[in-house]
Order: C-alpha cells, then structure tokens, then sequence
C-alpha cells in the first residue's frame, strides 16, 4: 500500500518528464524535416513514387468514403430539415458539410490509416534491421531521403484527394436526393453551386495540406523512433495511426475556430 | 611517427547500468589489417557503431586523420564518403535491387555504368550477374551477407569496417572474403577493421589481433603470436573452452 503512494508522485513526474522530451524530439525531427526541405538534394525518385503510393493508391478508399458520406448526409439532413418543412436545405448543406468539413477530415482519417500506418511499418522495419544505420554510412541522410518526399508527398496529394472528394460526395448526396428523396436535378444542382463559394472549397484544400503534413509526419517520427524489434514495429504502427487521427481533429477544430470561421 | 589513421582515446559507453567500453584506447595504422576478437556481446559490433557516429559515445575521442570526430567534423570531411561498413545483419535496403544496393552511394553516374561497377563488385565476392536484379528478399543469408560486401566496397573507400564478413558462409566462400579482404589492402592501399569470431580467418587476414574483453582490450599482436601468448583469456577464447577465467552464466 505504501509503495503503491509513493509510486504516484514518481509516476507523475516520470510521465512529465517523458512528455517534455517527446515533445523535445518531435520539434528536432521538425527542424530536421524543415531543414532538409530547404536545401539540396531533393530525392525526386521517391518523391514520385510516394505520390502515386500516398496519392493513387488511395483514391478508391477515399472515393467511397465520399460517396457514402455525401449520400448519408442528404438522408440526415432531409429528415433534420423536414421538422422544420425546409428540405430544399439539402442541396445546401450537403455542400457546405463536404467541402468545408466532412472532406478533408474523412479523407484525413483514411489516410491517417492506411498511410501513417505503412510509412511508419516500413521505416521501423528499417531501423530495426539496421538500414537506416546503412544509409547514414552510405553518405545519405535518412530525414532527407526517407522523410522529407513522404511529407511533400502528402501534403501535396492529400488536397488534390481531398478535392475529388468533394465532388464524388456532393455527387453522393445528389444521388440520393434525385434517386430516393423527389428532389428535381437541375434545381438540386443549382442550389449547391449558388451556395458554394470559393472559401469553402479552399479552406478544405489547406485543412487537408495540414492533414497531410500529420499524417506522414506522425508516421516517420514514429517509425524513426520505434525501438525493441518486430512487437516495436507493432507498437509504432499503432501510435502512428492514433495520434494521427487525434492530431487531426484537434487541428480541424482549431484551423476552423481560428481561421476558417467566418 | 607513424601514419595513424585512426585513434581511439578513452572511449566509454553504456547502456544504462550496463558498462560496455570501458576507457577503451586503440590505435590504426594506415594500409594494415586490424581484427577484434571477443566473445559475444562484448561491444564489437557497438565499438564500430561509435566510430560511425550511429552510436554517441558517453566519453572519449575518436580521431580519423588527426581530426576529431563528430557530428560536424564527420560532415566537414566527408567522412562517410571515405568508409566503407558491413554490417553484422547485412543491412541490405529490401526495396531496392542488388545493384540499386551496391551503386547506392555512388552518384551522377548513368544507369549503365552504375550496373557495370555493380557487376565488378559482385564477381569480386564470389557471385554472378543473375543476382543484379534480384531483390535482397530473394537471396540467402550468406549471399545478403556478399551483396552487403559489395556495396562496402563499391566506392573503393580508404577506410573499410567488416562486422564478421564470414558468418553464415561455407569454408570456400570463406576464403575467397579472406582473399578479397587481403586484396583491398594489399592492392588499393585501404585500411581494414574486421570483426570476427573466425580464428581461421582472422589468421588470415589480420597484421594485428587485439581481443575485447569487458570493455577493454585485453591483448594485442601478430596473428602468429596469438597461439603463444601466454594469456589465459586468450587461450580459452582461440581454443573455445568453456572453463577458464572467462566465465559463462549458465545456470544447470
Ligand atoms: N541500442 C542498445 N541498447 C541497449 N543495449 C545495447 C544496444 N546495443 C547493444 N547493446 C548491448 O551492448 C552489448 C554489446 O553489444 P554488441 O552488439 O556490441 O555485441 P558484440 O560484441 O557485437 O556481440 P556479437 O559478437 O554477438 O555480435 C550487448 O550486451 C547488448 O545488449
Ligand atoms: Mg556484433
């Protein structure tokens, strides 16, 4: 019982002393991936081919998750709107949600797994077996060449993701809304471009440059720091998908409470 | 004086509690053979990882040319640009081909002369062209552990670090990496660390054993000395009896 009260003050000042070197180490690793972008060599190879793996690769997955949560969204929003006898609010709405907010997150949120997940599996195997010890004496440095294409990669396809998203879940909604809801076409799409503006679409696309800076940046912190063999390549994937995932939300609600909110 | 090429100085490391260099102190002449023998986990493989700057070391100095080594002064000199390092697992980059592997850090070459060094190196360690586009996942361990060799080499650098270039490989295969590594120095001039646990090869290749024992080095020679050397752990270690003054926990 003793041990167990003394153990509390111990364990609170060894959980806050880990939080400052994290947070420490993350903003190195920063400076790092800052550095190496600015200067020379930029590997363009890997660059590429983290554009069509990052990017490509992900447009199913995100093109469905679109075009569910457009149509889910038109069916919400008539039975919301009809309490009040406004369900031409649909058109609007499903507009406004996708692009401003539903967008970018939802296609944040798959990314975060299907990509945080695999850049930080692959660089923790990498570590493990001593490789990126092997590119550091190959006269490489790992940041640059593992690193910094990964973060461009992502913050440069995760908005263009983004952007067909939104058409694809607009399109979902209007599916909906045409096929099961009685709406008429040529009005449903008018009323979405007349509400759409410009701000909303790149409010979007920013948010979703952020996303993709977190989602690959939290892969390879966490895989460049994974320790203890094959069970640590686990425990980093893992932490790089969550705290991914829980960076983004965070930084939606502060970038739309900060910025996007007028 | 002599043409030291490297100089090690009061190196310490630990990990934790666990003292692994203990006011380590070494000396490399240019063009010679250096072998560190030393039973398993004595630090070999983190002796070279230091020397590397893979592993910071807590105290000492380690000097390559009579420049001090760190961070900044291995960038300044290019370093890394004058080494060559084996690993102990081969360390082999598996998105890559072979000879994407052994040309790695050899740059603004064509595609066509980059294969062409790639094909020299690997007949040197004793493999043929179909491996060139394999990947590493599709070779055997000792022939990782080739290609691995390889890539060392590709770059023909001053300063080579083998971690048991000969483990996993079959006596004649063996010996054809004694030859190379023989080769490297007698012929280009390089200087050579070798890691082994191959009292066979270290005969062979070495100008000068030294054994690694708690942190230390414990005794130093010619490898024709090494059978007379009238040091117990010594003894016990070329001769690999388990009873001696080199105790192993084994719990019966
Ligand atoms: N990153 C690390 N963290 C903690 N301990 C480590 C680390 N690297 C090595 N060690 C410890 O240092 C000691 C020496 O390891 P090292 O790999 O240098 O052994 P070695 O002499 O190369 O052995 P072997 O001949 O088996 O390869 C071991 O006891 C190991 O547990
Ligand atoms: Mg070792």
């Amino acid at each position: 019982m003793i041990n167990y009260i003394y153990n509390i003050p111990h364990a609170i000042g060894s959980n806050v002393l880990n939080l400052f070197a994290h947070i420490g180490k993350i903003s190195i690793f920063f400076y790092e991936i800052i550095f190496c972008t600015f200067t020379l060599p930029l590997y363009f190879k890997t660059f590429f081919n983290q554009i069509i793996k990052i990017g490509y690769n992900s447009l199913p997955v995100i093109g469905l998750t679109a075009f569910f949560t457009g149509s889910v969204l038109a069916l919400q929003i008539y039975v919301g709107g009809s309490r009040f006898n406004a369900e031409s609010i649909v058109a609007s709405i499903v507009a406004l949600g996708i692009t401003r907010e539903l967008g970018p997150v939802i296609a944040g949120l798959m990314l975060a797994g299907r990509v945080s997940a695999s850049i930080s599996a692959e660089i923790a195997t990498m570590k493990v077996t001593e490789q990126l010890d092997a590119l550091t004496t190959l006269s490489t440095n790992p940041i640059r060449y593992l690193v910094v294409p990964r973060v461009l990669a992502a913050m440069l396809t995760l908005p263009i993701l983004v952007l067909i998203a939104d058409i694809i879940g607009i399109m979902g909604g209007f599916v909906v809304a045409t096929q099961s809801l009685g709406f008429i076409e040529q009005s449903y799409i008018k009323n979405t471009f007349d509400i759409i503006q410009l701000n909303d679409v790149i409010s979007g696309l920013i948010k979703a440059a952020v996303f993709g800076f977190i989602v690959a940046f939290m892969g390879c912190y966490h895989g460049y720091n994974s320790t203890g063999g094959a069970q640590g390549v686990g425990r980093s994937t893992t932490k790089a998908v969550v705290s991914a995932s829980i960076l983004i939300l965070a930084s939606n609600y502060i970038l739309t409470s900060l910025v996007f909110n007028s | 004086m002599t043409d030291l090429i490297l100089k090690i100085e009061k190196l310490h490391k630990s990990f934790g509690e666990k003292v692994i260099l203990n006011d380590f102190n070494i000396n490399i002449t240019r063009n010679t053979s250096q072998v560190i023998i030393g039973g398993s986990g004595t630090g070999k493989s983190v002796l070279l990882k230091c020397i590397l700057g893979l592993i910071e070391p807590d105290q000492g100095i380690i000097s390559y040319n009579n420049t001090p080594l760190n961070r900044d002064t291995r960038k300044e000199i290019n370093f890394y640009d004058e080494i060559g390092m084996l690993f102990q697992g081969a360390a082999l980059f598996d998105s890559l081909t072979v000879w994407e592997n052994i040309t790695f850090a050899i740059k603004s070459k064509r595609k066509n002369d980059l294969r062409e060094i790639a094909l020299d190196k690997i007949h040197k360690v004793g493999l043929d062209s179909t491996v060139l586009d394999l990947y590493p996942s599709e070779l055997s361990g000792g022939m990782q552990k080739r290609v691995a060799l390889a890539r060392a080499i590709a770059k023909d650098p001053q300063l080579l670090f083998f971690d048991e270039p000969t483990t996993g490989l079959d006596p004649i295969m063996a010996d054809v990496i004694n030859n190379l590594i023989n080769e490297i120095i007698d012929q280009v001039g390089a200087t050579a660390i070798t890691i082994t646990h191959d009292m066979e090869s270290a005969k062979k290749i070495a100008d000068k054993i030294s054994m690694l024992y708690k942190g230390n080095i414990i005794w130093s020679g010619d490898p024709g000395e090494i059978e007379c050397s009238n040091n117990p752990y010594v003894d016990q270690f070329i001769n690999g009896r388990s009873e001696g003054p080199i105790k192993i926990n084994i719990k019966d």
